[in-house]
């Protein structure tokens, strides 16, 4: 309850007690009668003299749906009526009306307006002229609620022969008017260089590789920048690593944090990242938000912490100021203690929202100090539909999905078509992009946008490729000096990558990534057909044809012999067997499991060595579980296994050479447990072939996703963006936020103690001295051609004459690690590296 | 900025920084940070009144885990151990000692405190909030930012307010340094959670030394990078961005800022006022003065995290060096420096097993360091303008949880009777009085404020002081209005809550 209203409610409690029992005789004293200014002589006009006065000291707290201590402006009869502390004039009588002696401020704690500064005599003398005029009132001047600003669905046509360019894009055919109106002659598009390394950071948030861009600027077709940000956004795995840190800023999702100690808190980690990579329809994903299944509750839970916790946030009213927030660009915030003074809404609009997520029905509490009034469960903008307060809980909330994901709700969309162009453009159509009561600098190009979301069924990836393929979004970016009010769009702004496309940036150019991702998800969610998509053939295996149906007890030895001309850079088996197993690599044991539901991942890459190795798992089948009273005596068996190995290539490109091996019938087995059978030299030539029981998702097991979601997250170890792991020193030095609050704009100025994390922190310097090992043995062969490297990955471009000179200086012949690293650190703290251009 | 002619006048150093060059870079930050929409101050015409700073610098030494007043600052009767005597019938573990203060008097293991008691004001009157179910970063969080969590936006760490009220003292000194607290301990996250300028913007955020002893490090190149090649580097980065084809992109505030970051840090690294940081600079017998009798520093590298008595007894040193380091830093300009003792659940001050043993530990370790830090001050003239404020989240009892008419969930059981040892100076955690200590800064010598029951309920009788009226006192002292605010989300938000704090006025000599 961050706000100073507490002590100003409680003087007022204290006004309205001694009006209320002297309001009868609110007459004024001689002395003070004598001190009012004389009323102005002429004839009062109530729109231009009485009516700025009213809204400029009186309206905040008695107009727009606000009536403190029962006082409300908003007609004549509410006026005349007064408040809790009587009448407010008596028409005819000024020098007798409540009004003139608060606005005088004879008693120092009951001066009116509380807020801001005290009226001029002359304007006192305007309102007692009026009064005694007989307040008079314009017909139709009302001081009641304005009706809501970008709420309803529009349908906006487009410009006048719109037809005649079918091939434009609509977004720049708004903007036309938009230029045309300021006189500005928008400038040519930034070249395919700019473009490809602007795209990629905004679409999947990585650096285009040196590959991906020769590619992309070799490319003869002419809508090739149309075909790129498709082909981006089609990178469903890349897409949703780079989204799940805004939605998880948004959604103040993350892997560590307050709450979580006492349960008061729950991660929505996997269920947004499919949702992502999966592109959910937005309405869908605000649905399930909203209305939460046990995966997405998360966020409309809030955090508690150990404790009692204020009024102002229990998590219903937490939901309230959340949900406002995210989805509608609403700041209930304020409301939740008292009738907010930066905007129109209520606490009877905060806790009304809250209530539909309450257990029981809240008592509505002002500043701490309980009203007597029950909420009344409705949504803010009741025009969209009521809410039956009588509906047990799971209905209500599924009620206000439904409100709120209905197309008459065009602010939904609207709030998220903003948020999206704020991010591409670093600035929103409306600004604040959480105030979306106020109106857009371009009203149309935000209707177009929002109407299009909903025809196009939600699909945000569509709305971000309208806006990426726009002329708007690829012209020269401007400074982002040029902020506040007299803002006007001329193209993107410069603007600062996030802590993570930073990170990942450093990661692209050393080939270094975060150890392994800490967020628990299904890196399979958007990748259809990957199942099937093993490097080799993987199948169940057993000595015997049917052990998928029938198999006798037994264990069964397995063996293979692999050869490997280097060591690998990473080599990690999931293995799964029905009903145990022991696995040995090379004669010693590597690791063992007994239940065949979860395959275990298992790091393999410490036991092999260059040569020949052997892989042997002693798998076990065994009957029934004791407790059963019937006990078979034979029992589905079977053993399927995945290794992993990749060794990095000689020549530079992260992506890495496939030693990949898998359970088939390669395999060779024996039911006799023979000496040193785990070990490379022994001599298994005449056992007999396994026999394959079919592939991973074979019944009777169907281990087929699981299996791949094991093996999916074994391949994004040592590959891990940033995106995926806790915020470390660096991070946070660089604006990652402690998701302990709804964060929708990151702040972007450098700061000092960022920039002593750059240059003397320790993360960023273990980074680089892995990262220039890293580049030494595998990726230039001479100093030039590291040098030349580390500046096509680093700023998609070559290096000039003069800078590769300076660098190669640096980095000595032959090149030396310390020198690497020093290039490899001045090229990350360069603007052009940090800024999006 | 007399203040900082007047500071350095005390010790006859030079600052060894190019005033006009830090105007130049720091307006134009200022400037940077409007357009980036950082938050404006805010001051009603009421609170704008100047008030006469009476300190520059402040440092708060954080007895992290509830510090028992019963125990320490504010003795009760002392009931040696006895097997088989109630808990109830246990109140002070330590018997009571003399100050220099006739009306003073405090627990045995603190003499070299009490010697300097005259030098300063003792509170037996702090009131924690009442927050039910107990937490202690939750308390934390509330001493350190004046607001209970949750909250609707990021409440700023006091020194993070003062950093950015006041700025740094010395530019080549971050503002707000925070030593001693680590975070990867029980509770990290929370403690993270109050740890930061939040929306203020991290330009103000603390500067964390949680290694005092490592202090250099976090001012050197880094590790396994020699100086010579620190600057090397440095000037390598200028060549390349001169050479650079930058100038395509035109020039903005967001390359700018990012220009001026680095030459501070830079600036900051290769500053005479980085030698501050190292203690193996600080000659021996003055070292020797901060830390517990026989206690080797070196040792405090290897401390231990494990709960039981060891990791005290390694770790002896490392409040000691904090405090010496804040001394240092402090004599070249520093504005806010916090000392944690370190909360980690269950030891420290913690004390719901081993207490009383506990407690001997944590007296050797702030004893000599809290004394020495106020006479070293006094004699290089600094303690007038240097506040220091000992505080803790709350205080403790052997029975009550929370307050006597406001009990909260029992969170440890207590025995019928005490027959171990390791229940002797057991307590739960008290909220209705607890004491902080004050020094320099304008504030009163040998000043008490506050009494407390002589029986058990041990609650405040007299002075109730609550955490806005304490920081509004800070604040006072600094020449900031507690009406201060700062504006985010078009709303003011105040330094201390709802700007209701009042400067306890009699405190101030």
């Amino acid at each position: 309850m961050p706000y100073q209203m507490k002590r100003n409610s409680y003087s007022w409690a204290i006004l309205a007690l001694l009006c209320g029992q002297f309001a009868s005789l609110a007459k004024m004293t001689p002395e003070q009668t004598a001190k009012l200014p004389t009323p102005a002589l002429h004839s009062v006009n109530f729109s231009s003299e009485i009516k700025p006065i009213l809204e400029a000291s009186c309206m905040k707290c008695h107009g727009r749906g606000k009536s403190k201590g029962g006082f409300s402006i908003e007609t004549r009869e509410t006026f005349l009526k007064g408040g809790d502390t009587g009448a407010a004039i008596v028409s005819g009588r000024s020098e007798e009306s409540l009004m003139i002696e608060l606005v005088m401020g004879f008693d120092p704690d009951s001066v009116m307006p509380k807020k801001g500064s005290k009226l001029k005599p002359e304007q006192i003398a305007l309102l007692r002229a009026w009064i005694d005029q007989g307040a008079k009132w314009d017909g139709g001047v009302t001081f009641g609620k304005l009706p809501p600003q970008n709420l309803q669905p529009a349908n906006p046509a487009l410009p006048a022969g719109a037809d005649a360019f079918v091939s434009r894009n609509s977004i720049d055919m708004i903007l036309e008017g938009h230029f045309a109106k300021h006189g500005l002659k928008p400038g040519e598009p930034v070249d395919d260089r700019v473009f490809a390394r602007r795209v990629y950071l905004d679409a999947i948030g990585m650096l285009p590789t040196p590959d991906e861009l020769a590619g992309f600027l070799s490319d003869p077709a002419t809508d090739k920048r149309n075909l790129l940000v498709r082909r981006l956004l089609a990178d469903n795995q890349r897409y949703a690593e780079h989204w799940l840190t805004f939605w998880n800023d948004l959604l103040r999702n993350d892997y560590k944090g307050t709450g979580y100690i006492d349960n008061g808190r729950k991660q929505i980690t996997g269920w947004l990242y499919e949702a992502l990579a999966t592109n959910m329809r937005y309405d869908r994903f605000v649905r399930e938000l909203i209305d939460p299944n046990s995966e997405s509750e998360g966020f409309a839970k809030g955090i508690l912490w150990r404790g009692t916790v204020n009024a102002s946030q229990t998590p219903p009213i937490q939901a309230a100021q959340n949900i406002s927030q995210v989805f509608m660009g609403v700041n209930l915030k304020c409301a939740s203690c008292h009738d907010s003074f930066i905007n129109d809404w209520t606490l009877a609009d905060a806790y009304g929202l809250a209530n539909i997520y309450a257990d029981e029905p809240l008592e509505m509490v002002h500043c701490d100090k309980p009203t007597g009034l029950k909420a009344v469960s409705q949504f803010i903008y009741p025009e969209l539909g009521g809410i039956d307060g009588n509906l047990p809980k799971a209905e209500r909330t599924r009620r206000l999905a439904e409100i709120m994901t209905q197309r008459q709700n065009a602010r939904l969309t609207r709030t998220v078509v903003n948020r999206l162009w704020a991010r591409f453009m670093g600035r929103g159509l409306v600004e604040p992009v959480d105030d979306m009561e106020r109106p857009a600098w371009s009203p149309e190009l935000l209707d177009w946008l929002a109407t299009d979301l909903t025809e196009n069924r939600y699909n945000l990836k569509k709305t971000i490729e309208r806006i990426l393929t726009s002329q708007a979004y690829q012209l020269a970016a401007t400074p982002a000096t040029e902020q506040g009010k007299d803002y006007v769009f001329r193209g993107p702004l410069v603007r600062r990558l996030s802590a993570e496309q930073y990170l990942d940036a450093l990661s692209s150019i050393t080939g270094v990534w975060q150890a392994k991702p800490e967020a628990q998800v299904d890196f399979l969610a958007g990748t259809p057909g990957a199942l099937t998509r093993f490097a080799v053939p993987v199948r169940w295996v057993w000595n015997s044809q049917n052990a998928a149906e029938k198999a006798e007890p037994a264990t069964v030895y397995f063996r293979k012999a692999i050869s490997l001309a280097e060591m690998p850079a990473s080599a990690l088996i999931v293995v799964s067997c029905d009903n145990s197993y022991v696995l040995h690599i090379n004669g010693k044991e590597a690791g063992s499991g007994r239940d065949h539901t979860k395959p275990n991942l298992i790091d393999i890459r410490k036991h092999l060595v260059k040569g020949t190795n052997v892989i042997a798992i002693a798998a076990v089948n065994d009957l029934a579980a004791p407790d059963k009273k019937e006990s078979p005596q034979t029992s589905p068996a079977g053993l399927i296994c995945y290794a992993r190995i990749r060794t990095e290539p000689a020549g530079a490109r992260p992506s890495l050479e496939v030693l990949d091996f898998a359970s088939n019938a390669s395999w060779r087995w024996s039911t006799n447990k023979m000496d040193n059978w785990t070990k490379a030299d022994f001599d298994a030539s005449s056992w007999p072939n396994a026999l394959e029981l079919g592939d991973s998702d074979a019944a009777p097991w169907k281990l087929g996703k699981k299996f791949a979601q094991v093996l999916s997250g074994a391949a994004r170890q040592g590959l891990t963006r940033a995106s995926l792991v806790s915020a470390d020193s660096l991070m946070l030095a660089l604006g990652r936020p402690n998701r302990e609050q709804v964060m929708t704009t990151r702040a972007t100025i450098a700061t000092t103690l960022q920039a002593l994390e750059l240059t003397n922190g320790q993360t960023l310097a273990e980074d680089l001295k892995k990262g220039a090992e890293t580049l030494l043995q595998s990726a230039a062969k001479s100093t030039d051609d590291l040098v030349g490297l580390t500046y096509t990955r680093a700023l998609s471009r070559s290096p000039t004459p003069g800078e590769a000179r300076l660098g190669a200086e640096l980095v000595g012949t032959p090149a030396m690690r310390e020198g690497v690293e020093d290039l490899l650190w001045a090229v990350a703290m360069l603007p052009e590296f940090q800024l999006i251009y | 900025m007399n203040v900082q002619n007047l500071i350095h006048a005390g010790t006859g150093q030079p600052h060894g920084f190019n005033r006009r060059d830090f105007l130049k870079t720091t307006s134009a930050a200022t400037l940077g940070a409007l357009a980036a929409g950082y938050p404006r101050a805010l001051l009603a015409e009421e609170a704008a009144a100047k008030i006469a700073p009476t300190a520059d610098t402040v440092i708060v030494l954080w007895m992290g885990g509830g510090m028992a007043a019963t125990e320490t600052f504010d003795p009760k009767r002392y009931t040696p151990f006895e097997k088989g005597m109630k808990p109830d019938g246990m109140w002070s573990t330590f018997p009571t000692i003399d100050t220099a203060v006739d009306q003073i008097k405090i627990t045995q293991g603190l003499e070299r405190v009490a010697k300097v008691m005259d030098r300063g004001t003792l509170i037996r009157s702090y009131t924690a909030g009442d927050l039910g179910f107990i937490l202690h970063s939750r308390h934390q969080y509330h001493w350190h930012t004046g607001y209970q969590p949750p909250q609707t936006v990021a409440a700023p760490h006091i020194g993070a307010a003062i950093a950015r009220t006041l700025g740094p003292l010395n530019d080549a000194v971050p503002p707000f340094i925070n030593i001693g607290q680590r975070f990867d301990v029980g509770e990290g996250e929370e403690l993270k959670a109050f740890t930061t300028a939040g929306f203020l913007g991290s330009e103000h955020g603390p500067f964390n030394i949680p290694y005092p002893h490592q202090a250099a490090d976090a001012v050197r190149p880094p590790s396994g990078m020699s100086p010579g090649r620190f600057e090397d580097r440095n000037k390598f980065y200028k060549k390349l961005l001169a050479s650079s084809p930058v100038g395509e992109f035109g020039s903005d505030y967001q390359k700018e800022s990012l220009l001026r970051s680095l030459d501070n840090a830079h600036r900051l690294l290769s500053s005479p006022a980085a030698k501050a940081f190292d203690l193996s600079l600080e000659p021996k017998e003055s070292l020797a003065k901060y830390l517990p009798e026989g206690v080797d520093p070196a040792q405090a590298a290897s401390a231990k995290q494990t709960r039981d008595g060891s990791y005290e007894s390694q770790t002896l040193a490392r409040f000691g060096l904090g405090c010496l380091l804040a001394r240092r830093l402090a004599e070249v300009g520093a504005r806010y420096i916090e000392v944690t003792t370190e909360y980690i659940p269950f030891l420290n001050w913690d004390t719901h097993e081993h207490g009383h043993e506990k407690l001997t530990n944590m007296k050797k370790q702030i004893d000599g360091a809290i004394s020495q830090l106020v006479l070293d001050l006094e004699a290089r003239g600094l303690l007038k303008r240097t506040l220091i404020v000992l505080a803790s989240e709350f205080s403790r009892d052997a029975l009550i949880e929370g307050k006597p008419d406001k009990k909260v969930k029992d969170q440890v059981p207590v025995p019928d009777t005490i027959d171990d040892i390791k229940n002797y100076g057991m307590h739960r955690h008290f909220t209705d009085a607890g004491c902080v200590l004050m020094f320099g800064g304008g504030i009163k010598g040998g000043h008490l404020h506050g009494v407390t029951n002589d029986e058990r309920p041990f609650k405040t009788l007299k002075d109730r002081v609550i955490i806005e009226d304490l920081h509004a006192t800070i604040f006072h002292a600094l020449g900031i209005s507690p009406k201060l605010a700062y504006e985010i989300e078009q709303r003011p938000f105040y330094v201390t809550r709802d700007g209701l704090g009042k400067p306890i006025t009699s405190l101030f000599g």
